[in-house]
């Protein structure tokens, strides 16, 4: 019957499912060849007409399901690092192999923008190149001044007629569409991790503490050296006995004068660091006002380095601030530690995320409305140093944070120790240079160029400061639910906020006049309204402009998908809720199903016993 | 393409494409590691599906599994006779189950025939103390020990026969989302 059932399915779910058969790999092979034999048998029940269309159909297939493996089993072999990671895991554990997966992830992301970029804008414009009559000093790397201004790697570089070659090749749709394709790509592919993610592991994410779970899913398979295994071995006593000693403190009665002091003090300490938060942010604002207006009587020298305060500054913020938040944390009290870290987290983002939208606004509201020649031009160039300055202040903390403390803990207090991978501080300043590297896209289309090398790197860097200088962590880190955290931090505040700055730069800021792509424009939309109406002239294309203006173009028509998306959540949210109820219930059954289960074993032995007893008072 | 290589046949490696979650090059690169295991048993040439079969000793010093606490016990729960001795099909079995796109459904299965050292398929309470001292190194007392498996089948078990049943287990890995990327070994 298995095998009737797999032969009327597709050929792949038909893999699916037998390589999802708990059997050892004999069965399983032979299960395949009597499915196939079936699926022959089936076939050849037809005329010799239709047995030859199916059997060239199955080649065909069989053929290209080949090729399919053929290209993946290229593309795997094209996965970086895959050793390095082994090595990571088998040392630290899984834990701290999710930041280097997470670095890998962000890493694709860079590498595809920058291949769709250089493709489709840059290559364009190096055919067509304007004249660059200034000279390289070695200054520029760290800059991005000077000799820079005048490459592709700005966007005033970039024209914005229509290059003639061979072909004419419009660069201002060319752009435009080039980087909305690809932001509509990223969020698909954002939401896509999320959602996934949030399925895999926010399943039911309570009573993780219970020790059933801790004892027989704790083990992690991945850890393969002698050290680490001792290591976490004696972890898992600890915590075991620790737990076992410990009074219950999931039910911690406190008393109504406790309580209000606890949440007076958690009170206090976010309006410390809200208060933190805001003074940082003013003081950047009032920075970057500074730089805006031109220093005269200066040389060229010191107007380079004056550039190089502000980046200086919030990267030194973004060092510091988090510690004094941890100072502040000090104070608090949680009643489980997951907590903590949560709102540690939280924290952080938000300083970050508040840096940069100070930033933002200081770009669009600034900026971009001063009288400057090329305003695109100074925001990339912000934005090449921001991520530089912070590239170099990475590998510092990672000196400093990691060599310098593991040589005080073991030469010079011994009793501080090795430091352990702090792992939710170095992905929240991963996600914090992507950000700036796709708000950068728009401004400096080779940005993610830069990212790249700086990923390498820092890669590199932390692998070879994790194998000699830390540590594999002691508490317990729920991976899976901290990445899905992580994830979810990439798309909301970071990525919407790129495409909520992105929208604001397309839709409402006049593109300057002399350089870029979207000259003389009164905004960078009507490049592609003016085009439209282009298209309009043509009667075969004129269902485009009708797309355009009666779907995209009108309010009535997100109005309404909002609504049916809105209706749609709301059914679903409703089948999950009649769901949980009907889960509750069939476990209640299964509780009950085992104690009629014992009531009828105890009745049976009973009537097993007193059916022994009565013969023998019967011979008695 | 290259080198023929002559190891399988083209039939061979596409069964076990479809039998497991691993690609051709995977395969081969298997192959490769149980050969170098022991090159004078295990033969070059799989056309013919030889039947050879490597000893638990050998597989239980792999790299991969040398320094796992239930070494012996994965071996033993993929083996066909039970004793641990691998033949390479069931050799590719253990690491395509033990990989990171096996579905959490088969892992739990396996992982519940490790977990259980009696093989009377449920996970009783000599199981988890077994567990617990190859988890801590046997440095726990007696007391201890007795004392969290109890609080486990307690917790964990559902129809009240003072030992765990897969449903069980299965009901408490889903629980713990870390299980995936936990149980999971790369080779």
């Amino acid at each position: 019957k298995l095998i009737k059932n797999l032969a009327n399915m597709s050929s792949k779910e038909r893999m699916k499912a037998i390589q999802k058969t708990p059997k050892t790999m004999k069965e399983k092979r032979e299960i395949r060849n009597k499915v196939l034999v079936e699926k022959m048998k089936k076939s050849g029940s037809y005329t010799t007409q239709i047995n030859c269309c199916t059997q060239c159909l199955y080649k065909t297939s069989l053929s290209y399901r080949r090729f399919k493996n053929v290209l993946s089993g290229f593309l795997s072999s094209l996965q970086l690092w895959q050793k390095t990671l082994k090595v990571i895991g088998g040392k630290f554990g899984t834990s701290v192999l999710s930041y280097f997966v997470f670095l890998k992830w962000l890493l694709t992301f860079n590498i595809f923008s920058f291949l769709v970029n250089f493709s489709f804008i840059t290559i364009p414009q190096l055919i067509a190149p304007g004249p660059n009559n200034l000279s390289f000093n070695g200054q520029e790397l760290l800059t991005g001044a000077g000799y820079f201004r005048k490459t592709v790697l700005y966007y005033g570089f970039y024209t914005n007629s229509t290059i003639t070659n061979n072909s004419s090749y419009n660069m201002q749709l060319a752009y435009i569409f080039t980087i909305g394709i690809y932001f509509i790509i990223c969020f698909f592919s954002l939401v896509y991790s999320m959602a996934e993610s949030f399925r895999k592991n926010f399943i039911n994410p309570q009573m993780y503490s219970g020790s059933a779970a801790k004892l027989l899913c704790i083990w992690d398979f991945n850890i393969t050296n002698e050290k680490p295994v001792k290591l976490k071995q004696s972890n898992l006593s600890t915590q075991i006995k620790e737990s076992l000693s410990e009074v219950t403190f999931e039910v911690l009665h406190l008393s109504l004068k406790q309580k209000l002091a606890r949440i007076a003090v958690h009170l206090i300490v976010w309006v410390a660091s809200l208060g933190t938060t805001a003074a940082c942010c003013a003081g950047v604002y009032f920075l970057s006002r500074n730089n805006l207006r031109p220093l005269e009587g200066k040389s060229e020298l010191e107007n380079e380095a004056a550039a190089l305060v502000l980046p200086v500054v919030v990267s030194l913020l973004n060092l510091c601030i988090p510690f004094c938040f941890a100072l502040f944390g000090l104070l608090e009290k949680f009643q489980y530690p997951r907590h903590q870290l949560y709102v540690t987290v939280i924290r952080n983002i938000f300083l970050k995320i508040s840096i940069i939208g100070i930033l933002c606004y200081y770009w669009l509201n600034d900026v971009a409305t001063s009288e400057k020649e090329c305003w695109e031009n100074i925001i990339g160039q912000d934005i090449y140093r921001l991520i530089v300055v912070d590239f170099i202040f990475c590998l510092l903390g990672s000196f400093f944070g990691e060599f310098v403390r593991r040589i005080i803990g073991t030469k010079c207090c011994k009793k501080l120790g090795v430091p352990e991978f702090d792992i939710a501080r170095n992905v929240l300043d991963l996600i914090y240079t992507q950000t700036l590297a796709w708000i950068g896209i728009f401004f400096a289309p080779l940005m993610p160029a830069m990212q790249i090398i700086s990923f390498f790197i820092i890669f590199c860097v932390k692998k070879v400061s994790l194998m000699r200088n830390c540590q594999p962590p002691r508490k317990v880190w729920r991976a899976s639910q901290m990445t899905t955290l992580f994830i979810f931090l990439l798309f909301f505040p970071s990525f919407s906020g790129v495409l909520s700055v992105m929208a604001v730069t397309i839709w409402r800021r006049t593109p300057s006049k002399q350089c870029g792509p979207f000259q003389g424009l009164p905004s960078v939309i009507d490049a592609v309204s003016g085009w439209i109406h282009t298209l309009d002239s043509y009667s075969g294309s004129k269902w485009v402009g009708w797309i355009y203006r009666n779907l995209i173009g009108s309010v009535h028509f997100f109005f309404i998908l909002t609504i049916i998306v809105l209706i749609i959540t709301y059914l679903y949210w409703q089948i999950i809720e009649g769901r949980k109820i009907m889960v509750k219930l069939l476990r209640e059954q299964i509780v009950n199903e085992g104690k009629d289960k014992m009531f009828l074993l105890n009745k049976l032995q009973h009537l097993q016993t007193s059916k022994r007893d009565a013969p023998e008072e019967q011979v008695v | 393409m290259g080198n023929k290589q002559t190891i399988f046949t083209d039939e061979q490696l596409d069964a076990y494409q479809d039998c497991t979650f691993f690609t051709r090059k995977e395969i081969l690169r298997l192959h490769g590691r149980y050969h170098e295991m022991a090159p004078n048993i295990v033969p070059m040439d799989y056309t013919q599906d030889p039947d050879v079969k490597l000893p638990i000793q050998l597989i239980i010093n792999m790299p991969e599994l040398k320094e796992n606490p239930f070494k012996e016990r994965i071996v033993e729960a993929f083996s066909e006779d039970g004793e641990g001795n691998l033949s390479f099909n069931d050799f590719v079995d253990m690491f395509s189950v033990l990989s990171e796109m096996a579905p959490r459904e088969l892992k739990a299965i396996y992982a519940f025939k490790i977990y259980d050292f009696n093989t009377d398929n449920f996970i009783c309470k000599s199981d988890l103390e077994k567990t617990l001292n190859k988890l801590t190194r046997e440095e726990l007392t007696a007391e201890e020990i007795t004392l969290v498996c109890e609080k486990v089948i307690e917790e964990a078990d559902m129809d009240g026969d003072g030992k765990l049943a897969f449903a069980d287990f299965e009901n408490m890995i889903s629980k713990a989302p870390d299980f995936l990327s936990t149980f999971h070994i790369r080779i």
